[in-house]
């Protein structure tokens, strides 16, 4: 007799708790290698951070040292012109690029920490400390955040360190509601029910059983965080807020914006290298969507 | 007197991804007005797809690869957009499984019923709104003119079902198609459903293509079945006669599922080797020439793994079927 | 009246949330670095020793913290948010002049990022994998990287040098009325590059939001009854797919106004507009703490009213919210 092939749908293996860790990330890693607009963005990302790390020693251009004179349209010495004290543009990218990116890297980090651990706690626990913890959130939420961020570093003082915590402070609100509606929906599945069934205690519990579970959308919010705190970092730096002792790409945006209608190349490069390292993150936050929710992926 | 609705040889196909995978094959049937014609089978086996095809409505990766669909004389399948929306809610119409989502959450359902008579009657916003009362009532629907202003998840799912078949109705239409109309209600909640439709057809003259897995409800509303498996017509004829005489070991399976059904008393033992038919539809792209059900079927012997599955085969008036063993496993040759 | 229950509701949450950001502020003059009486004073304001003196008594700075902030809470209640010594204002008549201009531009980068986002996600959302559906989602990956302040700038560029047919700063021409239609006109012209810069990134956001909505709508059990009962594309379109395509659009258009009021910050200080965001750029860079809390307050009392409007805009569109069903 002919044996009948089964049409069971697959088991939709986000439901299921991650168990064996290997397996699902070279899963995911290979879902993500089929995104071209992923794979792209994470090149173009690489080759800036290749280009932050390595460019300052091959390029040998001090970005603080007058290179010429002030404004001088790109040319042979300085290859994309002078600002407008004569510093060497393309080398103020290079160099700016690290303080940029690595503030953006922090300050999501910061981010990310807050807002999973206010989220995991409201949703784990709910009752009241949800209610308390929703309250906070809410209260963050209507401070517009930049805005925020603006205050908190005029207050206390322009230096990387402020701007970065500035920028995590008024960023999670977004990540911890992400966060709390996840565990809201896993707390009551079986696989948590039978580990508390088996003993285990609720730091185990969150940590160990739910929270794995809970990843993938929060590892897609935490890279477009990153993209969003380069942006802040940027918009502060461009109010004069930054720290105005370390080179970024915002500063120089700040810096030369009054000369933009005499000098545009002195505007034009900065700005274009944060829009191209924001857009490289937020492409490979789409990748990452998309490995991680295939049914999703038709949608876009 | 023509049928309402003519169908022949109708094939669809879905364009998959490896090309093109029949999804209906070669189905042919008449409604006359007032008619019932019950379309039978598991899901996956096509009804849905003959529904949309007649309205024109099949999904987007669906194609109707042969065949002619004519309403009231005039071919569906050729018809133009423009031609298509005039006959869509006004000469047929339809009713779909899930009245839940079949109806916009946002809209009252006096608005949802009183579009269909501004479309095709021309009525003005107030004179729709008091029509739909007219056929909220005609539905049975109490308190109808408060009900009219109420949004569908203020309605339980039978009513739900009800203003989804008084915005069938309000046109008059020549023809009803009504996909599995009952099937997410409630069980008492069916029987009222199909009562309501069988009177409204006494009523209005209406043909009606019923959809379902039901076959109590075929027994009680079908003038005639078409039985499908995997796309393909296996049995077909008037009701009375595939009930009372069913010939292929498919349909008589999916009446052994049915209790109160009970066949013929000679059959007994056979349908209880039949009463749950084992396996599943096979899926789309894996449906060869054999006869479809060969897997599944109790009966399948030698000519039916040689042969590749036989054309619908006239019996007598009432009935067709494609089964090679259909003699020797008839009713009558078993008594 | 459940309508009424129901706002009364949200204004006592307003009320609450608002008086924690004056707490905040509070408690953000005494975290900052520095004599509280030099925060209040601006630290780069003309404030002479006699005035941090009056300061001190003014805000009773020698005596505990909690008499403090009641005292900094019974001011507020009067309308007192302190007064700016760079412009030598009180803090709550420079806001009021400057709100206005702030409304005009966000208010109408918000109309225009809605109307254009929703009619491109639409008309991309017909054939979600042609030509121009890609272009929408190139357009909106574009937008959401493209840092506001330098879209502003390259803007600026095109129009003040390259090809100037717009104005690119201020609100007003000094050499136009200042009254009648040639105001409205001067402005309306004036507001255009602004608004646009502002529009692009929600423009980008809500093109997409559109996009997925509509992909979801379309195949939605509801628009196939449309299109069964005969009726015509514009309104299975227009009526039934489109009023499920905007509800997600109007929840989000209303949470992110905080981020719409922080990007006209930037906006304003690129194009000199003279807005609240202009203001607070200026008091950043006069260091005038008063000013800046204030409109931090401020920005956060909109933010209230742009929830509750939201809110029930939301419950307009979404009858199973107003009537409490599911």
């Amino acid at each position: 007799m002919t044996t009948i092939k089964s049409t069971a749908v697959k088991p939709d293996t986000t439901m299921l708790p991650a168990r064996a860790a290997t397996s699902p990330i070279a899963a995911a890693l290979r879902q993500f290698a089929r995104s071209p607009a992923g794979v792209a963005g994470a090149v173009v990302l690489i080759l800036i951070i290749l280009a932050t790390l390595l460019g300052p020693h091959l390029y040998g251009v001090d970005p603080l040292d007058i290179a010429g004179a002030p404004l001088t349209p790109p040319d042979a010495d300085a290859w994309l012109g002078t600002d407008y004290l004569g510093r060497d543009i393309l080398s103020g990218l290079l160099q700016g690029g690290r303080a940029t990116l690595a503030v953006g890297g922090v300050a999501a980090l910061i981010t990310i920490v807050i807002g999973v651990t206010m989220g995991s706690l409201a949703g784990f626990f709910g009752g009241p400390i949800d209610t308390a913890l929703v309250k906070v959130t809410e209260f963050f939420q209507i401070l517009p955040p930049l805005l925020f961020a603006m205050v908190l570093v005029t207050l206390f003082g322009q230096s990387l360190v402020v701007v970065t915590l500035a920028i995590g402070v008024v960023s999670w609100p977004s990540a911890a509601r992400l966060t709390r509606a996840e565990f809201l929906r896993l707390r009551n599945l079986d696989f948590v029910k039978a580990s508390r069934a088996a003993g285990g205690g609720n730091g185990h519990l969150i940590l160990r059983v739910v929270l794995p579970n809970a990843l993938p959308p929060i590892i897609v919010s935490a890279t477009l965080a990153i993209g969003v705190a380069i942006l802040f970092e940027g918009g502060l730096s461009f109010l004069g807020l930054g720290d105005p002792n370390t080179m970024s790409w915002g500063l120089m945006l700040g810096q030369n914006r009054n000369y933009v209608l005499d000098a545009w190349w002195t505007v034009t490069f900065p700005g274009a290298a944060i829009f191209i390292a924001v857009l490289a993150i937020s492409l490979i936050g789409d990748g990452i969507n998309d490995a991680i929710n295939p049914r999703l992926r038709k949608r876009g | 007197m023509p049928p309402v609705l003519s169908v022949k040889d109708l094939s669809v196909s879905m364009n998959g991804t490896k090309g093109m995978v029949p999804v209906l094959e070669h189905l042919s049937f008449d409604v006359a007005q007032g008619k019932t014609m019950a379309l039978v089978g598991e899901s996956g086996c096509g009804k849905s797809m003959t529904a949309l095809a007649i309205m024109q409505l099949l999904p987007e990766d669906f194609r109707v690869t042969s065949g002619s669909i004519l309403l009231d004389g005039v071919e569906v399948l050729s018809a133009s957009p423009k031609e298509l929306r005039s006959l869509r809610g006004n000469k047929m119409s339809m009713i779909f499984q899930e009245p839940m989502t079949a109806l916009n959450p946002l809209y009252t359902v006096g608005n949802q019923i009183g579009e269909v008579l501004r479309q095709h009657r021309g009525l003005s916003r107030r004179d729709a709104h008091a029509q739909a009362i007219q056929f909220l009532k005609a539905v049975q629907i109490p308190a109808a003119d408060k009900r009219v202003d109420a949004y569908p998840h203020q309605l339980s799912g039978g009513m739900r079902q009800r203003v989804m078949i008084a915005m069938a109705l309000a046109c008059k239409p020549k023809l009803l198609i009504a996909d599995e109309p009952t099937t997410a209600l409630d069980v008492t909640v069916q029987a009222q459903i199909f009562d309501l439709l069988s009177e409204l057809q006494d009523d209005t003259d209406t043909a009606i293509v019923l959809i379902t897995h039901d076959l109590g409800a075929v027994a009680e509303l079908a003038d005639d079945v078409a039985v499908l498996y995997a796309g393909r017509c296996i049995e077909q004829g008037a009701a009375d006669e595939i009930i009372a005489h069913a010939r292929h070991p498919y349909t008589r399976g999916l009446m052994a599922c049915v209790p109160h059904l009970q066949l013929g008393r000679a059959i007994d033992h056979l349908a209880a080797a039949l009463d749950e038919i084992p396996g599943m539809v096979p899926p789309l792209g894996a449906r060869g020439p054999d006869c479809a059900f060969l897997p599944r079927c109790a009966f399948a012997s030698e000519i039916c793994r040689a042969q590749p599955q036989p054309p619908l085969d006239r019996i007598n008036a009432g009935a067709a079927v494609s089964c090679w063993r259909h003699q020797e496993i008839a009713p009558g040759a078993m008594a | 009246m459940n309508l009424v229950l129901h706002v009364s509701k949200q204004l006592a949450n307003a009320f609450g949330l608002l008086l924690a950001v004056l707490v905040l502020n509070f408690c953000l003059i005494h975290a900052a670095p520095g004599d509280p009486a030099l925060v209040i004073a601006g630290e780069m304001g003309g404030a002479s020793a006699d005035v941090i003196a009056a300061l001190r008594v003014k805000y009773g700075l020698d005596k505990s913290m909690l008499e403090q902030l009641f005292t900094y809470l019974g001011k507020v209640t009067t309308g007192d948010f302190g007064y700016s010594y760079y412009f030598n204002e009180p803090v709550l008549g420079l806001i009021g002049q400057r709100i206005p201009a702030t409304l005009y531009l966000v208010l109408s980068a918000l109309a225009m990022s809605v109307v254009i986002g929703t009619l491109l996600g639409i008309i991309s959302a017909r054939k979600p994998n042609g030509l121009f559906s890609q272009g929408v989602t190139v357009i909106s990956l574009a937008g959401y990287a493209a840092p506001v302040f330098w879209t502003g700038l390259m803007l600026l560029l095109l129009f003040g040098s390259v090809w100037p047919i717009l104005p690119v700063t201020g609100m007003t021409d000094v050499a136009r009325p200042k009254a009648g239609l040639a105001y409205v006109l001067d402005v309306m012209q004036h507001l255009v590059l602004p608004a646009t810069t502002l529009g692009l990134v929600y423009i980008a956001q809500y093109s997409r939001l559109a996009r997925v909505n509509m992909i979801d709508a379309l195949t939605a059990d509801y628009v196939r009854t449309a299109r069964a009962k005969g009726l015509p594309e514009i309104i299975v379109i227009g009526k039934h797919a489109l009023r499920n395509t905007l509800i997600p659009i109007v929840t989000v258009a209303g949470l992110q106004f905080g981020h719409l009021f922080a990007g006209a910050v930037l906006v304003e200080t690129v194009f000199s507009w003279p807005g609240m965001g202009r203001l607070v750029f200026e008091s950043i860079l006069r260091r005038d703490y008063p000013t800046l809390l204030a409109v931090l307050f401020f920005s956060a009392v909109l933010v209230m009213a742009a929830n509750i409007v939201t809110d029930l805009v939301y419950r307009l569109v979404d009858p199973r919210i107003r009537s409490g069903g599911r």
